[in-house]
């Protein structure tokens, strides 16, 4: 009986040492939620502060635009959508889809200080807001003078950022959700847009696992979408587009090394070096995979309006 | 009376918008001093009284970083604080990545910069020091 209980005991000490052992260097592995859908139910309790955590964790074009830059990418006006115009949107779905869109677009234009051709962007985005009634939250005088001037980035990009946040917070606060929700999906799909027709030019290892990563927010994407998928054909069409590429993404893998931070002082000012890592593992034939879904769907988002 | 009440909205509406302006002036300018080679991405405004007791950090918002990215986390306090604004990140199994303060020797830093190795979306936990009542803005930026 002791012997039993003994046995017992060191097999559960043993169990407990190997879990401790091995806890500073596993592997655990980003998967998507069990459900390929998100019920509505659920996705409609989501709260104002949820949807805002989803509109922050999209990643913003400005970053992608700055990864292309660290790559010594060159700019290309090819990857903008210049052959929208903003007089055929008739549609608040158009409106706001291409406002996101052009969003996108401009972020990539002010990284790359290429603000002096921004003015033709700046005026479909005013005309978009005005249409959506959203207008007063685009200061698009003080945009354009920071455009034209050159003079201060900073300023540029902080008040053209500012201006969507705002838009997004109003049409959220005001019932119009569906609209917040385009504008997001459609910052998003440009953004993956020029990522992946940048990597068709320039394949680089850094862009290509940040393709990848997009798979650790595509969930939310569809959560923020999700409510509306019954709203009209549009929006249905929409979220099996995104499904769509969902379903491109489902196979990629995502592995984290866990690791304590390094934290030292420098010049009396905190720098902390993340030791834990993120690992994509995607095959050729996926990426070509996300790249083409991306391009069909962009261009078609595109040609519609 | 009706003069006093005419006078208390007027009064009351100054505030409202003298605060506006007083924030807006307190993220400009946290955006403007982050650094020569910052470029802004978000700005986190910040308003909390004083905590009832000691506990969690009370202003909590989810952000996603990205691997191969260095990030700055600008901490601005408004004058009339009583306590220092301060933050902590969190990963998605909610450990530390990284404090503006040292529990251990007590200090604040005004700005964190973070090496961002792993993709993810992260929990940004902003609070002033020992739960006090403030306002600020936490603006963060990406370093070039």
């Amino acid at each position: 009986m002791i012997k039993g209980r003994s046995f017992i005991i060191v097999v559960l000490v043993l169990l407990t040492f190997n879990a401790c052992r091995n806890s500073s260097g596993r592997k655990a592995e980003f998967v998507f939620p069990e459900a390929d859908t998100i019920p509505v139910s659920e996705a409609e309790k989501l709260s104002t502060e949820a949807i805002e955590d989803i509109a922050r964790n999209i990643s913003s074009p400005v970053e992608i635009a700055n990864l292309l830059q660290s790559l010594a990418v060159p700019f290309s006006p090819d990857y903008l959508a210049s052959s929208i115009d903003a007089n055929k949107q008739t549609t608040s779905f158009d409106k706001a889809f291409t406002l996101g869109v052009l969003g996108a677009d401009l972020g990539y234009l002010n990284m790359y200080e290429k603000t002096g051709s921004s003015i033709d962007i700046l005026s479909s985005i005013r005309k978009l807001a005005e249409g959506l009634k959203v207008g007063q939250f685009f200061d698009f005088e003080t945009i354009k003078r920071l455009s034209i001037s050159k003079s201060n980035l900073d300023s540029l990009l902080f008040i053209s950022i500012d201006s969507y946040t705002q838009i997004d917070r109003y049409l959220r606060d005001n019932s119009r959700g569906q609209l917040s929700a385009l504008m997001i999906i459609g910052v998003w799909i440009e953004g993956q847009y020029l990522a992946t027709q940048v990597m068709t030019e320039y394949p680089d290892p850094v862009l290509r696992d940040r393709i990848g990563e997009q798979k650790i927010i595509l969930n939310d994407l569809l959560l923020l979408a999700n409510p509306y998928c019954s709203r009209d054909t549009e929006f249905g069409e929409l979220c099996r587009d995104l499904q769509s590429i969902k379903e491109k993404y489902r196979d990629v893998r995502i592995t984290y090394t866990l690791g304590e931070p390094v934290t030292k002082e420098v010049d009396g000012a905190l720098v902390v070096e993340q030791t834990e890592t993120s690992v994509v593992d995607m095959t050729d034939e996926q990426l070509a995979g996300i790249i083409e879904i991306t391009k069909t769907i962009r261009n078609k988002l595109i040609a519609n309006n | 009376m009706k003069k006093n009440l005419i006078t208390f909205i007027v009064l009351l509406s100054a505030g409202f918008i003298l605060n506006g302006q007083t924030t807006d002036k307190l993220v400009s300018n946290c955006v403007m001093n982050a650094g020569p080679d910052c470029k802004y991405l978000k700005d986190f405004r910040i308003q909390l009284s004083k905590a009832p007791a000691a506990g969690e950090m009370r202003y909590k918002a989810q952000m996603s970083l990205w691997k191969n990215t260095k990030y700055k986390f600008s901490l601005c306090t408004a004058e009339d604080s009583k306590g220092e604004l301060i933050l902590t990140i969190k990963n998605d199994a909610n450990q530390v990545v990284l404090s503006s303060f040292d529990a251990k020797t007590g200090k604040t830093y005004k700005s964190v910069e973070l090496t961002c190795n792993r993709s993810g979306i992260y929990t940004l936990n902003y609070d002033f020091k020992d739960g006090q009542q403030g306002s600020g803005v936490g603006v963060v930026s990406m370093v070039r």
